[in-house]
């Protein structure tokens, strides 16, 4: 597999063990970059949508805001609480952030950029997100710290319960993949490839075939990343910090980065797998130039998106949460995974897929919406909140009112 | 040695450490981290034997679902207040038995005649091989599998309900 990334420039091999080290050297530059940006632009980004201006004073247009908070961050005092199980406390960020670390391996940032082509890559990237979880529950139990315990227990259940969910709608892409292989070369083999899911959108990426499995994506990316309104795990008002309150200074940078770095990842394989990454709408001759501007600005939108829904939703409560999974997302993932699999199996076209999942979609909004505004009845009712009813202004009201006269 | 033996026993150092740090720690919790060491040493080692498809099993099954579940049981069942194992009057026994059972593995494959001396090369099985048997000659296996697994679903379920009629 020619995946080559910096032989392509220099035009010479390279000893596989600097290869190897360059390309972590690319990726660790490229992390701390991206949460130094991500920081930054999220600040700017809900400071407009809560219609201020955001940071200003550190560098042209506040630019160097990120990079002087993380100077501030390494600066800080490393605390540890006395009571606190001194090596889970401090080998916790670590395992929090390696597992992020390590999903950047099979994402393809074009063609031929890969850190490594794997064959497995969809499955690698659900079986080390896993992983991460090991070094929030660390944080958690280890800080001995009510909040950060109960944070940690939230994460856990949280992302165990959003796993699935993803899990199911990825399931649905592949079935449809496998299927196009099957056409082409006979064989399903490389189905499981994020370069090959990509390569397979040349024409129609695939949030048009399951726009359902890309809302269900991305909702359930929402909440594996403690984004609001999925964020109870680090809640304010409700657990204070969440899992890494009693963290400072550069442990506490380390659990930043690796969330910043997981929003960053989960974007990319969302706009890899449903976006059409590098291939859509430009295909495989395009540029190497453009085809990671294609990705990236995918990418950027996805996150932005993200940005937004946390300027305009309200937090969900934790059981709200729960039942939301089990009982909305994770039928309705199956129900997808069901339809691909029979329209599939009678070999019905791709149209009728997308057709499927679109009326699979409409549904699903139309419950949430009718439970929504059901809900919302019941508690104007219980808080006795009736709308004003418009009644005729009488002549009594205009001068018997003596502060009145705002109008 | 080769590179790829290197490696291995860089994995299986780390392995015989965590499987040591699994029975010696008394703080339960760690045990059960270095549980999680063990299982991903595992993993490592169905990498260096070409079964790619194993070890990611291995990271999704046991690396985070099992263990998950493993340290809510210890977080909820408030062994931070008693963290120290408990040494019963079988203790004499149980080293014992865990001590024929060593010697009896090691002088096992130490004594056991091996048809083929160990090969050099591996050749790795397509994972898609893997699927078309596991869907076919071994579908019953695997339903059968799927269904207990369901059992145990519903048997957790039945068991967390409360007892009492009304608060149900």
């Amino acid at each position: 597999m020619p995946d080559v990334v910096l032989s392509e420039f220099a035009g010479v091999d390279l000893p596989a063990v600097v290869d190897a080290l360059l390309r972590i050297v690319f990726i660790v530059a490229l992390m701390t970059v991206n949460a130094l940006a991500l920081i930054y632009l999220e600040r700017k980004v809900l400071a407009r949508f809560h219609q201020r201006v955001g940071p200003t004073r550190t560098g042209p247009f506040g630019i160097l805001q990120s990079a002087a908070d993380a100077l501030k961050l390494m600066a800080k005092e490393d605390l540890r609480p006395t009571s606190a199980d001194r090596w889970v406390f401090e080998l916790a960020p670590y395992f929090a952030f390696v597992p992020i670390f390590l999903i950047f391996v099979p994402i393809p940032f074009t063609q031929t950029w890969i850190v490594r082509d794997l064959e497995l890559g969809f499955l690698y990237v659900f079986g080390v997100l896993g992983l991460n979880l090991v070094g929030v529950v660390m944080a958690g139990w280890g800080s001995d710290n009510k909040y950060a315990l109960l944070g940690a227990v939230r994460a856990a259940a949280q992302a165990i319960s959003y796993e699935l969910p993803m899990l199911m709608v990825s399931v649905g892409v592949v079935l449809i993949v496998a299927s196009h292989l099957i056409a082409d070369t006979g064989s399903a083999a490389g189905a499981l490839n994020l370069n090959v899911i990509a390569g397979d959108q040349r024409t129609t990426p695939f949030f048009l075939l399951q726009p359902l499995g890309f809302v269900i994506f991305m909702v359930a990316a929402l909440a594996e990343l403690h984004r609001p309104p999925f964020d109870t795990p680090v809640a304010e008002s409700e657990v204070v910090g969440g899992y890494f309150i009693e963290y400072s200074g550069i442990r506490w940078s380390f659990f930043f980065l690796a969330e910043y770095t997981a929003l960053l990842l989960l974007v990319l394989i969302a706009s890899v797998v449903f976006l059409g990454g590098w291939n859509f709408p430009f295909g495989a001759d395009a540029g190497l130039g453009l085809q990671l501007v294609l990705t990236l600005l995918k990418a950027s939108a996805l996150i932005f998106v993200i940005f937004w829904s946390r300027a305009v939703m309200p937090r969900l409560r934790i059981d709200q949460l729960m039942a939301f999974s089990w009982k909305v997302l994770l039928p309705f993932s199956i129900f997808q995974v069901m339809a691909n699999a029979i329209i599939l199996a009678y070999n019905g076209a791709d149209w009728i897929i997308g057709l499927t999942s679109l009326a699979l979609l409409v549904l699903l909004a139309g419950l949430v919406y009718g439970r929504a505004r059901l809900q919302a009845g019941e508690a104007a009712r219980r808080l006795r909140l009736r709308p004003a009813r418009p009644r005729m202004i009488t002549a009594s009201d205009v001068s018997g009112a003596g502060g009145g006269s705002g109008s | 040695m080769t590179a790829t033996e290197v490696v291995f026993y860089i994995i299986a150092f780390f392995m015989i450490a965590a499987g040591l740090g699994v029975v010696l720690f008394r703080n339960i919790v760690h045990a059960a981290l270095a549980l999680i060491m063990a299982l991903a040493a595992v993993a490592g080692v169905y990498v260096i034997l070409s079964v790619e498809f194993l070890a990611l099993a291995q990271l999704v099954i046991y690396g985070a679902a099992v263990i998950m579940l493993v340290l809510f049981a210890l977080m909820l069942t408030r062994s931070r207040e008693r963290p120290q194992a408990v040494f019963g009057k079988n203790r004499p026994f149980a080293v014992a038995v865990a001590g024929g059972l060593l010697a009896a593995f090691i002088g096992g494959i130490v004594a056991t005649e091996w048809t083929q001396p160990a090969r050099d090369d591996i050749e790795p099985v397509p994972f898609q091989e893997i699927g078309d048997v596991l869907f076919s000659v071994w579908a019953v296996p695997f339903e059968v599998v799927s269904v207990v697994l369901l059992i145990a679903l519903a048997g957790a379920i039945l068991l967390s309900l409360p007892d009492d009629e009304e608060e149900r």
